[in-house]
């Protein structure tokens, strides 16, 4: 692969990986280990990849590998069968109000997103990966990616209600009556 | 299909309406269609999700991670350095093993003067006052700390700038190397390097690697630079290096 290609593969990829990466590791310093880490591995055996059109989700596949083998072993991975019932059904949050919350705000939310989510809803909402891109990246079926989108955005959801500063999250029309006996 | 299944598909559907040809979701999306119950929910969800959209796309990369993801390329070129390539790598080991066992690491010569780059750099590494300062080699420390930089395949050197701007410089047979010192993994290591012109007999064959009193060095070239990395770690963590 000519440098020309390469940078503008680099160009083209690695401002979302870099924001995959850090809604991963949670961290500035880490993201940009794992970004750096990714197109590095590309640079000694992506370039053999025959099929350019699959870098992208060659590089979002190799990055969340290098995110899995480097976390500490052990770290606790909450199943979908450990949530509490009825944690698939969406809080509500106002939307004007989610989006006067700063960046920063957004992203602290949805790092407090338990990772089993956090990984599928960020590719999701980064540059508008498929459902089955998603799958593909991080290799599960895609039963379980549409799964994991539902919960993961209850979470982001009550994540958001309370990064909110002094929140009075106005429920959507019918959350009330929902929440009524 | 139900409220709740129909639910179900339609969050995994992307909120730009992508997927509106996707046989996956075609019912659920017929269904909020007819339904304004559930076309009211599903225009909510995906006003929700394009704010999530904006705001994460508005999160902008650090300010030098492009370069360093370059530099960490060009460092390593597509395909691996002409002296990684496995004809080479056999021959650069016999020459180790020749550098190593053979000859050892003889610091210095009858006259008190380094034997060689290698030697020179691991005199410096055990006895040196190490130091320097300035932003050319704060970048080049920051750089050689990444674990994507590779040494062996080229690094983006400023030989002037390092010189001008307070990297601690050095003599060697009468012609200035630049010392750089820098941690990776938890280790510290020395990077000296020279112009290529000045020291054209440094490791002319290919790399090579000597230890001796507790030093190891690697040393090698390229067009531009002679290079010699030293550490306490032992060879392998040099070849990790490069």
């Amino acid at each position: 692969m000519s440098d020309e290609t390469f940078t503008r593969l680099v160009d083209q990829h690695y401002p979302t990986l870099y924001r995959f990466a850090l809604s991963l590791a949670r961290n500035q310093a880490d993201a940009c280990d794992l970004t750096q880490q990714t197109f590095y591995i590309w640079a000694t055996h992506g370039h053999g990849l025959r099929d350019l059109a699959k870098a992208k989700t060659w590089l979002f596949t190799t990055l969340y590998r290098e995110f899995l083998r480097g976390r500490r072993r052990g770290a606790r991975v909450t199943s979908i069968e450990e949530l509490p019932p009825g944690a698939e059904e969406l809080a509500d949050v106002e939307i004007d109000q989610a989006r006067r919350l700063d960046g920063g705000l957004v992203l602290a939310a949805l790092g407090g997103v338990e990772e089993i989510f956090r990984a599928p809803l960020t590719l999701f909402y980064l540059e508008g990966h498929s459902y089955q891109e998603i799958a593909a990246i991080l290799e599960v079926p895609i039963g379980t990616v549409m799964s994991r989108l539902a919960r993961g955005k209850a979470q982001l959801r009550g994540a958001l209600t309370a990064a909110a500063p002094g929140a009075q999250v106005v429920p959507f029309p019918g959350a009330e009556r929902r929440k009524s006996p | 299909m139900n409220h709740e299944e129909a639910k179900f598909l339609l969050r995994a559907g992307r909120p730009h309406g992508q997927d509106a040809d996707d046989p996956a979701l075609a019912g659920a999306l017929a269904l909020a269609e007819r339904d304004p119950v559930l076309g009211a929910w599903l225009a909510r969800e995906r006003a929700f999700d394009l704010v999530m959209t904006e705001k994460l796309a508005a999160i902008a990369p650090p300010a030098d991670l492009r370069a360093a993801i370059l530099a960490g390329a060009r460092a390593t070129p597509a395909g691996r350095a002409w002296w990684r390539q496995p004809a080479w790598l056999a021959l650069a080991a016999s020459v180790a093993l020749l550098l190593a066992v053979g000859a050892g690491l003889r610091l210095r010569g009858g006259a008190g003067a380094p034997v060689n780059f290698a030697a020179f750099a691991a005199d410096d590494m055990l006895h040196g006052q190490h130091g320097g300062a300035g932003e050319v080699m704060g970048a080049m420390q920051v750089l050689l700390g990444q674990p994507a930089t590779r040494l062996g395949g080229g690094l983006p050197v400023d030989f002037a700038a390092l010189e001008a701007t307070g990297c601690r410089t050095l003599s060697f047979d009468g012609h200035p190397v630049m010392e750089i010192c820098f941690q990776r993994a938890g280790a510290q290591y020395h990077l000296y390097l020279a112009r290529a012109g000045d020291l054209p007999a440094v490791a002319a064959a290919g790399p090579e690697y000597a230890e001796a009193g507790g030093a190891a060095v690697a040393a090698w070239r390229d067009e531009k630079f002679a290079y010699a990395v030293a550490g306490t770690g032992g060879l392998d963590a040099l070849k990790r290096l490069l």
